[in-house]
């Protein structure tokens, strides 16, 4: 099928498409594209207007700011995945985003299109929920700001109104010591994720983790954080008997679905393997079997 | 009531084009019937497949999920302008030489990525082609032989 | 797919019966319902918009309410199509009294197919969950305040 009639616009500055968004209840923003023309080519959206947001200058741009890597919500995940400043500062982001789809997919997909979609499987609402990134908007009414928790609320489903777009992501700087492993795993490579794990783990200098934080994707209808998980690691020093213990809590949370990629059931038990997989990775254990 | 037309102006394989198009005209559809290049082959059309990458601004896309209009002032380049008149480009010879071509009908695709993917890493190993060339889907070979063709067109062979 | 839940009510078994098997309320709680109009005792015709974010579908069918035994369970029938695919499905609902109300007890299958159930498989039974939740706010909504 071909994509129905749409009135198209191409603003220029990001005030023009607030407004064209506010004023026209059928208008669909239109970044990347690699979500919604999909689609739109099945008919399965049909947005009686497209606004354009590729000629909006000066959203695209990834800085080290206060603590933060901030990145605007036009950069394309290419230059995430390939920017140094990334992968020097906040290696899981760069880790994370290299499972993205395949290179034309992250060629003209977006960071913001990605949050906006709010795909519970996808790979950047999972590593920015482990990030405890802050997700800034801007619409018609003004600039809002929101934790993951509070943006990703069900399949693709956020607090955005009509005329809110993600213009910036700011992730605050793990510390430089943190250490941080991203896995997923997929029927194949650039697949959605049938289960993503994100982790991020501080240890001091006495061996003890002192921060640990772990999110699931593809297990719910949102990224979830294992914080059950999280505070039986905390405090402890690391043994791989606790890592198995807390690895247990991620098949307990998990809520998932099944369809014709994985059952339920199989979600379920390789949220648990893959947190183990995964909180070893960052460790740098030894992992026996696993390719 | 006649849809809106908006004028794009892309450049093709080294050749300018002015038309006067729907907005909702894909980039692949663009390129297949308003300037009759069918060589973009279309598959899948919701970016699965890979049939239909071609290169804008020297960078892979898939053009199934492009419209035209957001390819306004672009380069792009599609397998037509690949070879050199009727001289094939080493990576064809390649393709043609270790069967890497079968039905052809994701061949386009495969080769355009390949081109892409040696001009940024011309020395791969195995497994780096195999990482690359994910992005394209092939029913006919088992890929075995797409991969000897890339690593034959880098001047490597597979083990 | 399964669909198994309960929801309570802060209500009596009999007001609850009352509220949902009302026509109009059945219609303002189910979400995305524009039309639900009674064809003959017990059978709708329905008309429903549902979407997610950018993908909207209007799907058009039957409601059908059978079996019903008042105010102890009911089985409630729909089944629709539109562009984007179909849905059938039915369950058999029960209220049962209990000590803060009423517990809506529901069992029942669904089955979707089409367009949206080969590309959106993952989600069906996560939106058909929401929209059930949705269903029974609404209807909360729809109860008489109980005074204490």
């Amino acid at each position: 099928m071909k994509p129905s009639k749409f009135e198209y616009n191409a603003p220029t500055s990001l005030q023009e498409a607030v407004e064209i968004l506010e004023n026209n209840e059928e208008a669909k923003a239109l970044a990347g594209g690699q979500s919604l023309i999909p689609m739109m080519n099945f008919r399965l959206a049909q947005p009686g207007a497209l606004v354009d947001l590729n000629n909006i200058p000066g959203l695209d741009y990834i800085r080290e700011e206060d603590g933060s890597l901030v990145i605007g919500g036009l950069t394309r995940i290419r230059e995430v995945e390939t920017s140094e400043l990334v992968r020097a500062k906040c290696p899981i982001l760069s880790e994370a985003t290299g499972f993205i789809g395949h290179l034309p997919n992250r060629n003209r997909g977006t960071v913001g299109g990605s949050v906006a979609h709010a795909d519970p499987s996808a790979e950047l609402p999972t590593v920015l929920t482990a990030l405890d990134a802050q997700i800034r908007t801007f619409g018609a009414s003004g600039e809002k700001s929101f934790q993951p928790q509070e943006f990703f609320l069900s399949y693709l489903t956020t607090p955005l109104e009509s005329s809110d777009l993600v213009t910036e992501i700011r992730v605050p700087l793990p510390a430089t010591h943190a250490k941080g492993a991203f896995m997923e795993i997929s029927r194949r490579r650039g697949d959605f994720a049938i289960v993503a794990v994100a982790v991020l783990l501080e240890i001091d200098e006495n061996n003890v983790c002192t921060n640990a934080r772990i999110s699931l994707g593809g297990v719910s209808d949102t990224p979830l954080r294992v914080e059950e998980a999280e505070e039986l690691l905390e405090g402890e020093t690391l043994t791989e008997e606790l890592l198995r213990k807390a690895s247990a809590f991620s098949a307990e949370i998990a809520d998932p679905e099944s369809d014709y990629h994985a059952t339920a059931e199989y979600r379920r038990n390789m949220a648990q393997v893959y947190t183990l997989r995964t909180l070893k990775k960052a460790l740098g254990m030894e992992e026996e079997g696993s390719k | 009531m006649a849809a809106q037309k908006h004028e794009v102006t892309l450049t093709v394989n080294g050749i300018t084009y002015e038309r006067s198009i729907e907005a909702r005209m894909l980039l692949s559809d663009f390129i297949r019937e308003e300037l009759d290049l069918p060589g973009t082959h279309v598959g899948c059309e919701h970016g699965i497949c890979g049939v239909c990458t071609i290169l804008l601004n020297g960078q892979p896309v898939r053009s199934c999920l492009m419209f035209a209009v957001q390819a306004n002032g672009g380069d792009i380049l599609t397998i037509e302008g690949v070879a050199n008149g009727t001289e094939l480009h080493p990576i064809q010879e390649a393709f043609r030489k270790h069967h890497g071509v079968q039905c052809g009908f994701c061949t386009p695709g495969q080769v355009l990525t390949a081109y892409h993917f040696l001009s940024e890493n011309p020395n791969p190993t195995e497994e780096e082609v195999r990482l690359g060339m994910s992005s394209v889907l092939c029913r006919c070979t088992g890929y075995n032989q797409i991969i000897d063709s890339v690593l034959a067109a880098s001047g490597e062979s597979r083990d | 797919m399964d669909i198994n839940g309960k929801y309570t009510f802060n209500a009596q078994p009999e007001q609850v019966w009352g509220v949902m098997l009302n026509p109009e309320n059945l219609r303002d709680a189910l979400p995305g319902c524009d039309r639900l109009a009674e064809q003959a005792p017990g059978q709708y015709e329905a008309v429903m918009k549902i979407g997610i974010a950018a993908v909207k579908g209007t799907y058009k069918g039957k409601v059908e309410i059978a079996d019903a035994e008042e105010p102890v369970h009911y089985t409630l029938r729909g089944e629709g199509s539109g562009a984007p695919g179909f849905m059938k499905g039915s369950a058999v609902i029960e209220l049962q009294k209990s000590d803060t109300g009423t517990d809506v007890v529901y069992k029942g299958t669904m089955e979707v197919g089409g367009l949206v159930a080969g590309v959106g498989q993952r989600m069906i039974s996560g939106v058909v969950k929401m929209m059930l939740k949705q269903f029974f706010q609404n209807m909360s909504k729809k109860m008489p305040q109980q005074t204490n």
